[in-house]
């Protein structure tokens, strides 16, 4: 199959891994996969064409806007790739009613200059088939496919047994693990959630180590957040400083699990508007590459069924303080847990088998399930 | 057949006339014009829609910047129709090389822009056509007037506003001020104790257009690079695209030569008032920005000028006129010998209205809008 992506990459912020890792993953399945554009001086292993002929499949990757390519490039692509090879892949939740949740939202015309009604126009005239990274599509006519993958072969560090996982973890010291936290994922509608989880590490912080935040935003709300009068980038720097909360900056997509594994525990957050809907995120899979323990802030029924069973171990509940001391004083437990949910991931989630879905739009061709 | 029209609209300037025209007009014969976009209260003629799925053609109307609508209502346009139900209209001559006439007026700053707007061009449609008399090389271009004339919109003489001026000149200060400056001027100064009012009706006669971005949110927001990245936002807000910053030359002014020969300034008007405006003055002087002339371009204000209950005077040479406007157009010429003729026309104004009477109806039987209508739908079908 030769896949086109069509979407912005850019390696500090969305769905850059991701991206890579179907690169990565074509080579060895026998497919071809091409980012469409020219050549991104700061992602040479990325491949990138403008070459239409022989595409099979154009799958418009759609976060913001700025993912449909820009002109020239977008009237060559719409008038160089037959309808039927074309497909939308939603990954934020855009083709739904206008959504309201907390702060959160999937259509906010301030914030980019579109209403709903454009998203849905928009996708409907690019393709009859729209994809959405959820189990569950409130829309009959979307379908289900998480894009998002779990690659194996990228777990930074591999282990036999929950035991040998724990010992090592137990016996990292600060040059290993400086730090008992460490979330790496922008500030962008996950301040209140972070925010209490900070609030009930904060009684086991001494025992657990020191927490960091890295991605944008996080110690200072953004100047044009406030001018636009968006609330959905909070923060309290004097809090943080309060729990010792170290704030970094973004880190390119490559450095995520090599820091993740700086610290003990890794946990995994998703905005309001994702959990409402059940979409998947990089970080939903990418976590468990990490050589830390994966702490699912997520719902359970979630968790159950993307992760499966095994993976309930790791979520923590009300008492994140008791949860993190019992993992430091038990780690087998809990590794037993992530080992498992890996193993889960593996066989549920690998790239071959997203591959394959996309294998059967090819053959299925336009699917002519969107009203319009 | 139901077109949409994609266009930079302005009350005061550009074409926005001439589009209205086609919704009225082509109503008449079974088909429906619309302008993309939401509802615009000084545009009040206008139909406007974004359901890109009634319409079966598109059509881009350009005139100096590559207008381009926000991005996700640019995919669902390019999406909805293919290449080949696409059609621009370049009204500027834009889709040019690069063109400068006598070191003054030019289409384009550079060949790297001129590039640019013809890769635009090309990727958007097969097809350019230009309102010029002037026939292409160019496989692509084809001509077509574009403009016409409905003899319905001539103002009547009885209901004509009282005449304030006996020169006028209705206009943007656009590339027009060495025609203006070399011409028009000296021919005032020899004759301005013989003429009454003399006004110019138009922007940047008297200043050039304040310079400098707006401040506000939009731009606070634009500028952060954490927000481009995230949000890419960079890319979401309409931008005029396809030229550099307007050269200052293009906006050239004299306040204090307009101030001594008792040139009075004011304003543009709405499309609206254009006629009523040009009907307040015995005369009206037509120019032309020097690209254009040379490009044999015709503009709205060819046809709009003779709506109006005046005298209009054209500042091209003869056999130009000739070919627009029939042999009587020839006659309402002024170069070569503007003050003459303007005392002329002023202490015989019935033999002017009598050629202004042959020209409107040369205009209403080769250059109906009716016709044109026609045309474009023809076109829009090959």
């Amino acid at each position: 199959m030769k896949l086109l992506l069509v979407t912005w990459v850019d390696p500090l912020v969305r769905s850059a891994s991701t991206v890579h890792r179907y690169a990565a993953a074509s080579r060895a399945l026998g497919h071809e996969v091409a980012v469409y554009g020219d050549p991104h001086p700061e992602l040479p292993s990325l491949p990138f064409t403008r070459d239409l002929s022989g595409v099979d499949l154009a799958l418009f990757v759609v976060q913001v806007p700025s993912d449909f390519p820009d002109m020239p490039y977008l009237a060559r692509l719409l008038d160089g790739v037959p309808r039927e090879r074309r497909v939308v892949l939603d990954l934020w939740g855009r083709f739904n009613d206008t959504i309201r949740l907390d702060h959160d939202f999937n259509h906010l015309e301030k914030l980019d200059g579109h209403l709903g009604w454009e998203w849905a126009e928009t996708f409907h005239a690019v393709s009859d088939t729209i994809l959405q990274p959820t189990l569950s599509p409130l829309r009959p006519e979307v379908a289900s496919f998480l894009f998002h993958g779990y690659d194996h072969g990228s777990v930074a560090r591999r282990y036999e047994t929950a035991r040998e996982a724990a010992a090592v973890w137990r016996a990292a010291g600060p040059a290993e693990k400086p730090y008992g936290v460490m979330y790496v994922g922008s500030n962008w509608q996950r301040w209140d959630q972070v925010r209490r989880f900070l609030e009930r590490y904060g009684p086991a912080r001494s025992e657990v180590g020191r927490a960091c935040l890295v991605g944008w935003n996080w110690g200072k709300r953004p100047d044009w957040a406030v001018q636009k009068g968006i609330v959905g980038i909070d923060t309290d720097p004097a809090f943080l400083a309060e729990l010792g909360v170290e704030v970094r900056d973004g880190v390119r997509f490559d450095e995520v699990i090599g820091l993740l594994g700086k610290a003990r525990f890794a946990p995994v957050f998703h905005r309001p508007l994702f959990q409402h809907l059940g979409l998947v995120t990089i970080r939903t899979f990418e976590t468990f590459y990490a050589d830390s323990l994966p702490v699912l802030m997520l719902p359970r029924e979630f968790v159950t069924a993307v992760y499966g069973q095994a993976a309930l171990a790791l979520v923590p509940g009300d008492d994140v303080a008791a949860y993190l001391t019992d993992a430091l004083r038990r780690p087998e437990k809990y590794w037993d847990a992530v080992l498992q949910t890996r193993s889960h991931l593996a066989r549920h989630h690998s790239y071959a088998q997203r591959f394959q879905t996309l294998g059967e739009h090819v053959k299925g061709g336009a699917r002519s399930g969107v009203a319009r | 057949m139901n077109i949409l029209f994609v266009m930079k609209h302005r009350p005061n300037a550009g074409n926005i006339h001439a589009v209205v025209d086609y919704m009225r007009v082509g109503q008449r014969h079974g088909h429906s014009f619309a302008l993309y976009g939401t509802e615009d209260p000084w545009v009040p003629d206008a139909r406007f829609s974004t359901n890109v799925w009634a319409f079966d053609r598109l059509v881009y109307l350009f005139e100096s910047e590559l207008y381009r609508v926000q991005r996700l209502r640019e995919v669902a346009l390019l999406a909805k129709f293919p290449k080949r139900h696409r059609l621009i209209l370049d009204m500027d001559g834009m889709y040019n090389p690069p063109l400068v006439l006598d070191d003054y007026d030019h289409n384009h700053t550079d060949e790297a822009e001129s590039l640019r707007w013809i890769e635009f061009c090309d990727t958007l449609s097969d097809r350019i056509i230009k309102p010029t008399l002037a026939p292409s090389d160019n496989p692509r271009v084809s001509s077509l007037i574009i403009y016409g004339y409905d003899p319905a919109l001539q103002l009547d003489p009885a209901s004509a506003p009282p005449k304030q001026f006996d020169i006028l000149h209705v206009g943007h200060n656009w590339w027009r001020w060495k025609e203006v400056a070399g011409e028009l001027l000296p021919a005032f100064e020899q004759i301005r104790d013989q003429v009454g009012e003399i006004g110019f009706v138009g922007l940047w006669w008297d200043a050039p257009p304040p310079e400098g971005p707006k401040a506000g949110p939009d731009e606070a927001l634009q500028s952060d690079p954490e927000a481009f990245r995230q949000f890419g936002l960079w890319w979401d807000a309409p931008r005029p695209e396809g030229r550099k910053a307007a050269p200052v030359e293009a906006f050239q002014s004299d306040p204090e030569a307009f101030r001594r020969l008792r040139i009075h300034t004011s304003t543009a008007v709405m499309y609206s008032d254009v006629i009523r405006t040009m009907s307040t003055a015995r005369i009206n002087i037509f120019t032309q920005r020097p690209i254009l002339r040379h490009l044999k371009h015709l503009t709205l204000k060819y046809f709009e000028i003779f709506y109006a209950d005046t005298i209009p005077l054209l500042m091209f040479d003869g056999d130009h006129a000739a070919a627009v406007y029939g042999p009587a157009g020839r006659e309402l010429t002024l170069a070569g010998r503007v003050a003459e003729k303007l005392l002329d026309a002023l202490r015989r104004p019935d033999h002017y209205r009598g050629l202004v009477e042959d020209v409107r109806h040369h205009l209403a039987a080769h250059h109906s809008y009716d016709r044109r209508v026609e045309e474009l739908v023809a076109a829009m079908r090959e």
